[in-house]
């Protein structure tokens, strides 16, 4: 009878201990992750938290891989070989085929953490003032270039609005307050605002970010890189003379250097272009965007350059006609035998960003053919590059086309037959149009395979010229423009899809 | 009838005369079934409580009382006899197995029932069923045993993935896999493996198991709580018997074969149909560019004329890749088991080593387990009792579980161009593979290495108090530990570790399940018409999970593999998670007279995975009964042997969601330059709740002529409430979804199940049994009145949700654009768009359901033949109604339009290649990708669906059980010898590997054929 006794008190106590403290009984916090309340009232909160909006970056949706191997394949740069099928697609300009969906998600992630960050710093105990200025600049900063990508991607052009108010379905939702409650991210359904007033707040951030920020690197956000940025975002705007000031600018402060000759060259053999204003980090090795999607194997089939017979990447998409004959690149065998992939390289002319063109390989079974190397494992390690989001030499195109629309012909003419000597070209006489076309040309080969073209040629209403295959997409087609998520657009009844889709 | 008076009459007389003294009688029982003296059967003295059991020989000695003259022989799952004694003193029974099952006692929640008293939707398989086939984890061998119960294996990796479904999909994000309980222990079997799949359900030999209970119905599981949603299924392992020991000792060994190997081009036919797309794109030199496509092209090829190059094209060789790398495996099984005891203390030891090779080298699957059952009375009161399993395996792991790898053999096998020769010449791999997939795969397999390690302890303590005659007290701890080791190397000789000189990555893995459970069972019976019993309950379970895991690169020599001979670490990460369960629950069962029959449970939950405003849930059911055999007016049939009614109704949960879903949190991720970063992970939801499930049964269970046919029907309608969502955030919010109780699911459907004994005449039977499941799987409402979920809009109201695979959220319906075949005329695929017209390119607006991955027919049939100690079996499984994309064959279907791989010669005979031709298969163009300039592509919308139905044989078994007086010679109480034989044959218009997996489909290891022969000895 004790036992039973003993047995009914010890269950009967169990159930006392189950009832009473089944709150501590079942709690159990994360050890990996920390509330989102209070997250980033540290100093190196705000510092970890800005990092992860810098590493998205590096999505392959973003400058990863789209924001140049993608928007080249969409406009008039390259080819595909359907070594892996990759792009294929996007060169042909099929419906669908455009930037994607990650593109969007990806962006608009970091815009919420951006606006997260900000909201908080008033919070940040022990900040000096030094901190909060560069956090918030740096913030505002990456703010601005998201907002640029997305609205230059989503959107018309402002130079170049396709029947604007009649088909145009204006700029990007604008969100400048971060979510971090369900109710909040459950109820918020943005619209999208008008092209005009997602410039302005592009412009009023790098104006912050301008006035708040040095230089600790070109892998982070300056003053000079703000200005570099705010100089392409006002040629995308036609705001002509804010292109002159803020080139003038850049050119000015002491980030990045214009290089020419072999230096140039050289430059791009190096981890950090010393060209670069400001470019993504890829710094360790597990950033990798590794065989399939990466710049490198997006563009040439080489793992290195120094033996051309390694298995690389897929070269999926390579200089067409118009690139080639750019700088004159036709198949050169330099040895024997001509089964050995190291014995080809090209002929070039004299424009030194011919260099930077080469035969690839044979390994995978597809045909040697012409790639760009312009992204061939800077970092160190296989697949990764550091990418150059604005170099400097952009700066003087810039402002040479800027200068031709504000009239200044002169200034134009010789800004870019100075710009046309650092490449090893001899100067040219242009005038009127001509001139024009002759900038735009240049601007072509010097940020061919980085992503520039499609949006030049979107920015003047022109349509694509496509040589392999040779289907044009005039500047009417729907096709210009991508289609904002599905997703976005079923859940957000404020939202207008883009035309054709 | 004066005869019958007579003997009556006699009979007293007999009785009267004998009145003075006691007898002593003597004899044997026996089974009928294989003649051996049946241990441990009860002997009565009919009227008294004078009592004996048999020895180990079925031997009994009992001493009869005057007066008496009736012995009763009885034995669990034979059917009783009662023997007028006379005037002999030897008496000698055979007992026959009792078809009736009337006895047959059904485990069910902290409980067991006689099944006659059964009022929920249970389904039960004995482990003999499933006894030596050659599968490693038993939820494999469950497919077609029970209505309800679909069981699709997610490809053949021996030890893989399984997926099991008790009733359908019942949600759409949360988990939904049952809840497995082994001996009282609730495992978790989520596999966390990172080089191949490790079923953690793989660390039981299925040969240790006694039966397994599937609770199906809401209100059998629901005192279960919050994990009963999908079902529960019970384990009971084998345990020791009274007795001398017995030995028993098991071996089988086969071997397996490929199913099916593809029928793919050979070298130049592959030539020929890339020359004819060439001529369709308008290509100035096919042949040329034919040979380009294939790496073939001589350098002088401007030199050669057209047919001279149409030539070398037509010469070009066949390798059969596939039979290079897909082969016979072998397998083999050896166990040993020792069971005995007395009266006090029974044991049951056991040991076994299995083995099996999949059809592609090098993968595998190796275990050894050890158990061990210990009972011990330490009196009257007092029980103890362990259960203990220690398992460990290892598999050689494969390039990958699936996808479209260049490396990966069961993907590239049949898609490599043929005319690569897999050696050259002097017997060394081919380095130089044309096409798309660009690595000799045999090489690749060759060097690369890597296993996976899962080693288990599973094990309980239970203690057992009788505190009154009708009031005892259990005491269960349990404990499930499993730990995960795994190492995979890319050898530097491969492509792919040739660029990082070489990368091992590592795994570790831990998890631990604490479990304890304290139960009061008490019952009393009222005027001996009122029965009641109750159980009341306190359960409390803690998991912890832990891990990491790393890569490192660059390696001197392939000849160092593991990873501290790497140069550069790649990478390196580790994880912790866990969660809490707190619970009390009661259950009261009530009959009057076995003929109306009650149960009423509740459970009550506390889980630390939900939020802090909503962390408890109630989890209530009632069963009720009618036994109308019991009743006067077919007590007395001689049609009805059995006819039960059953009502059931009640609510389950389902928590199978992440630890943390609940919270809002900011995690780890997105380093930058080298320093670490942090960002928002999750949304806080403190409403975050249940999932709650009803499910409302009906059902009948019935038995005809002396139970020769038994069987039963259910209906169900299975609700899921308040599912846990993954409700699509805005992205322009900054986050993709919140788990949120939002929506309703249904699964309502019906299953029948049937066994007869057809014939028993003279030595011969020949028992059937049946089963069929349909089940209706749809979207009762999403939330904020949508129609379809704005993330997955093949997630709508009124279609079906599809069958996910592992812990994914749920596929959906098909929605996509319907194919309208090519037209014949040009050959250009065409698909309908929304007002039914032709379009080549359809939209968005132009998508309509057309079902889903989730079969809605099932079953299985089986059949045995038993003729003396011959036993012929033949078991059959079916599956009608699921809908697949199959990536492997998608890739063949494109016929080498896009990407330089091979082509099934049934899509390429079939391919539009004239005008006039009704076809479904587009002409072959090699530009834009392989499809018509400004066309969707040829796979686009329904093109690509293929129907999955197939009737599959998926078991043989041919046996003989030596003569038991025979053996016994030689010192054996028991031996058998059988073949077997696993998916011999499979009816299907399948065009891929096989119509059974999950996933993509693309580059799985499909299912093999198995080949056994084994013997059992016993001594």
């Amino acid at each position: 009878m004790k036992f039973i006794n003993k047995a009914f008190l010890s269950l009967a106590l169990a159930g006392t201990f189950l009832v009473s403290s089944c709150d501590s009984l079942l709690q159990v916090d994360p050890r990996q992750s920390i509330d989102a309340n209070g997250a980033l009232n540290t100093p190196d909160a705000v510092d970890a938290a800005l990092n992860s909006v810098y590493a998205r970056l590096r999505s392959v949706r973003n400058y990863g891989r789209d924001l140049f191997a993608l928007a080249d394949a969409l406009a008039d740069v390259g080819q595909t070989t359907s070594n892996s099928g990759r792009l294929i697609g996007e060169n042909n300009n099929q419906p669908n085929a455009h930037f994607q969906a990650g593109f969007w998600q990806n962006s608009y992630f970091a815009i919420n953490e951006i606006n997260l960050i900000l909201a908080g710093l008033p919070g940040v105990q022990g900040a000096s003032a030094a901190q909060l200025a560069r956090w918030e600049g740096e913030a505002k900063f990456l703010r601005a270039l998201y907002y640029f990508d997305l609205v230059k991607v989503y959107s018309y052009i402002p130079t170049a609005i396709f029947q604007a108010g009649v088909t145009d379905e204006g700029g990007i939702p604008l969100v400048t307050e971060g979510v971090i409650t369900s109710g909040d991210a459950l109820n918020r359904q943005t619209p999208r605002a008008t092209i005009d007033q997602v410039y302005t707040q592009i412009y009023t951030d790098l104006e912050d970010a301008k006035r708040l920020l040095t230089s600790r690197g070109v892998q982070y956000a300056s003053g000079g890189a703000a200005s570099a940025l705010l100089s392409r975002v006002a040629l995308y705007r036609g705001d002509w003379a804010k292109v002159v000031a803020e080139s003038t600018a850049a050119l000015s402060s002491n980030v990045g250097t214009v290089l020419s000759g072999s230096a140039y060259v050289n430059g791009w053999r190096t981890p950090v272009n010393p060209e670069s204003m400001f470019e993504v980090r890829f710094a360790l090795a597990e950033e990798s965007i590794g065989v399939n999607e990466s710049l490198q194997s997006s563009y040439t089939a080489l793992l290195n350059l120094s033996n051309k017979n390694s298995q690389g990447g897929w070269g999926d998409f390579i200089p067409n006609a118009t690139v080639r004959g750019f700088f004159g690149l036709t198949p050169l065998q330099i040895g024997n035998p001509a089964s050995d992939n190291n014995n080809w390289d090209v002929n070039r002319n004299s424009d030194v960003r011919a260099q930077l063109y080469t035969t690839g390989n044979t390994v995978r079974g597809a045909g040697r053919q012409i790639e760009c190397t312009k992204f061939m494992s800077k970092s160190g390690f296989a697949y990764a590059d550091n990418v150059p989001v604005i170099r400097k030499s952009e700066m003087h195109l810039n402002r040479a086309e800027a200068n031709f629309r504000l009239g200044n012909a002169t200034d134009a003419l010789n800004e870019l037959n100075a710009f046309k000597a650092l490449r090893g070209l001899t100067a040219v006489n242009l005038s009127g149009d001509a001139l024009l076309e002759e900038i735009l040309l240049e601007r072509f080969k010097e940020f061919a395979f980085e992503g520039q073209r499609f949006f030049d040629l979107k920015r003047n209403g022109r349509p694509i010229v496509k040589t392999t295959p040779a289907v044009n997409l005039p500047f009417d087609d729907f096709k210009i423009l991508p289609p904002i998520p599905q997703r976005e657009v079923d859940g957000n009844p404020n939202l207008n899809q883009n035309r054709g889709y | 009838m004066r005869k019958v008076l007579l003997l009556g009459l006699m009979l007293f007389m007999t009785g009267a005369l004998a009145f003075a003294q006691d007898r002593v009688i003597t004899g044997t029982v026996t089974s009928t079934e294989d003649g051996l003296g049946v241990p441990g059967a009860t002997v009565l003295v009919k009227g008294t409580t004078i009592g004996t059991a048999t020895d180990i020989d079925g031997k009994y000695s009992i001493s009869v009382p005057a007066g008496s003259n009736v012995l009763v022989f009885t034995f669990v799952g034979l059917r009783s006899q009662e023997v007028t004694i006379g005037n002999r003193t030897t008496i000698n029974v055979a007992l026959e197995s009792d078809v009736t099952a009337l006895g047959e006692v059904i485990v069910t929640g902290y409980g067991t029932q006689p099944k006659r008293e059964v009022t929920g939707a249970v389904s039960s398989v004995k482990g003999e069923a499933i006894q030596n086939l050659p599968l490693q984890s038993f939820d494999r061998a469950l497919q077609g045993r029970a209505a309800g119960v679909q069981v699709r294996s997610s490809n053949g990796l021996p030890g893989g993935a399984v997926n099991i479904r008790i009733r359908g999909v019942g949600s759409i994000n949360a988990g939904n896999e049952p809840l497995f309980i082994v001996d009282g222990v609730q495992l978790n079997n989520q596999s966390n493996a990172a080089f191949t799949q490790s079923n953690p359900l793989a660390f039981l030999n299925p040969n240790d198991i006694e039966s397994m209970e599937i609770l199906k119905d809401a209100a059998s599981a629901a005192i279960y709580g919050s994990q009963a949603a999908n079902g529960v299924v019970i384990i009971t392992t084998k345990k020791g018997k009274q007795g001398k020991a017995k030995f028993e000792f098991n071996a089988f060994a086969g071997e397996t074969q490929p199913m099916k190997f593809l029928d793919v081009l050979g070298g130049s036919e592959w030539y020929d149909r890339e020359r004819t797309a060439w001529i369709n794109s308008g290509n100035a030199n096919p042949e040329a560019n034919a040979l380009n496509s294939m790496g073939v092209l001589p350098s002088n090829w401007q030199t050669l004329s057209r047919d001279e190059l149409n030539n070398i094209g037509l010469g070009l060789p066949t390798y059969d890749w596939q039979r290079e790398v897909m082969g016979r495996g072998r397998l083999q099984n050896y166990e040993m088991s020792v069971s005995g005891g007395d009266a006090k203390t029974t044991f049951f030891l056991s040991g076994s080593y299995n083995y099996q090779e999949s059809s592609f080298r090098p993968v595998d699957f190796e275990r050894g387990t050890v158990r061990v059952a210990l009972s011990h009375q330490a009196n009257d009161r007092l029980n103890i009792e362990t259960n203990i399993n220690l398992s460990t395996f290892q598999q050689n792991v494969p390039f990958s579980i699936d996808g479209a790898f260049l490396g990966n053999p069961a993907f590239s096998a049949s898609a490599v161009l043929p005319h690569n020769a897999i050696y050259n010449e002097d017997g060394t791999f081919n380095t130089a593979i044309r096409g798309v997939l660009g690595q000799n795969i045999v090489l690749v397999n060759e060097y690369n290495s890597g296993v996976q390690r899962t080693n288990t302890a599973v094990g309980n303590i239970i203690t057992t108090y009788k505190i009154l005659d009708n009031l005892s007290f259990r005491s269960l701890f349990g404990l499930d530990y499993r730990l995960l080791q795994g190492d995979n190397y890319r050898d530097p000789r491969t492509p792919d570790g040739a660029g990082v000189r070489g990368r091992s990555t590592v795994q570790s893995d831990w998890r631990t399940r604490f479990i304890t459970t304290q139960t009061l069972n008490w019952n009393k019976s009222f005027n001996g018409v009122h029965n009641l019993s109750a159980i009341l309950g306190l359960e409390y379970l803690s998991e912890t999970r832990e891990g990491i895991s790393g890569a490192g690169i660059g390696f001197p020599t392939f000849q160092f593999r593991t990873i501290q001979s790497s140069a550069t670490p790649e990478s390196i990460t580790g994880f912790w998670t866990g969660y809490r369960r707190a619970s009390a629950f009661a259950s009261v069962n009530y009959d009057y007279k076995k003929k109306y029959l009650a149960t009423v449970t509740a459970r009550y939950d506390g889980s630390s995975r939900f939020g802090e405003n909503n962390r408890y849930g109630l989890f209530p059911s009632i069963r009720v009964g009618w036994s109308m055999v019991e009743e006067e007016f077919l007590k007395s049939s001689s049609v009805v042997s059995e006819m039960k009614l059953r009502a059931s109704y009640g609510l389950t949960g389902n928590d199978q969601i992440g630890n943390f879903d609940a919270r809002g949190l900011y995690g780890g991720g997105g380093n930058y330059s080298g320093s670490a970063g942090i960002r928002p992970t999750s949304l806080a939801n403190l409403n975050l709740g249940w999932e709650t499930n009803s499910t409302l049964n009906l059902g009948l269970d019935y038995g005809f002529f002396g139970n020769r046919v038994t069987g039963s029907v259910d209906v169900f309608d299975r609700r899921t409430k308040d599912l846990l969502l993954s409700q699509p955030i805005l992205w322009t919010n900054g986050f993709n979804d919140i788990a949120n109780n939002v929506g309703e699911l249904q699964n309502k459907g019906i299953e029948f199940e049937v066994s007869t004994v057809n014939i028993d005449k003279s030595g011969f039977r020949w028992n059937t049994s049946f089963n069929f499941t349909y089940i209706k799987n749809q979207v009762i409402s999403l939330y904020d009145g949508l129609e379809f979920l704005p993330a997955n809009p093949g997630i709508a109201v009124g279609q079906p949700v599809g069958n996910p695979n592992g812990q994914v959220a749920a596929p959906g319906a098909w929605f996509v654009a319907e194919y309208a075949g090519v037209n014949p005329a040009t050959g250009r695929p065409m698909w309908y768009d929304i007002n039914r017209n032709i379009t080549y390119l359809p939209l968005a607006a132009d998508r309509i359901y057309k079902g889903s991955n989730l079969a809605t027919h099932f079953g299985g049939l089986n059949n045995t033949f038993t003729y003396k100690g011959f036993e012929l079996t033949a078991f059959f499984t079916y599956e009608y109604g699921a809908v697949v994309s199959d990536g492997q064959y998608g890739f063949l279907r494109e016929n080498g339009t896009r990407l330089a791989l091979n082509v099934l010669r049934e899509v390429d005979s079939r391919k539009w290649s004239e005008p006039g031709q009704i076809t479904d298969i587009p002409r072959d163009v090699k530009t834009n990708g392989g499809n018509e300039v400004r066309g969707a592509g040829r796979n686009s919308g329904s093109a690509g669906l293929l129907k999955a139905d197939f009737i599959r044989l998926s078991q043989v078994t041919v046996g003989y059980t030596f003569n038991p007086t025979l053996v016994s010679k030689i010192g054996l109480s028991r031996a058998r010898i059988y073949a077997q034989g696993l998916n011999l044959w499979t009816y299907t218009d399948y065009p891929g590997y096989d119509p059974e997996f999950t996933g993509a489909g693309t580059g799985q290891i499909p299912l093999t054929k198995n080949y056994t022969i084994g013997v059992q000895i016993g001594f």
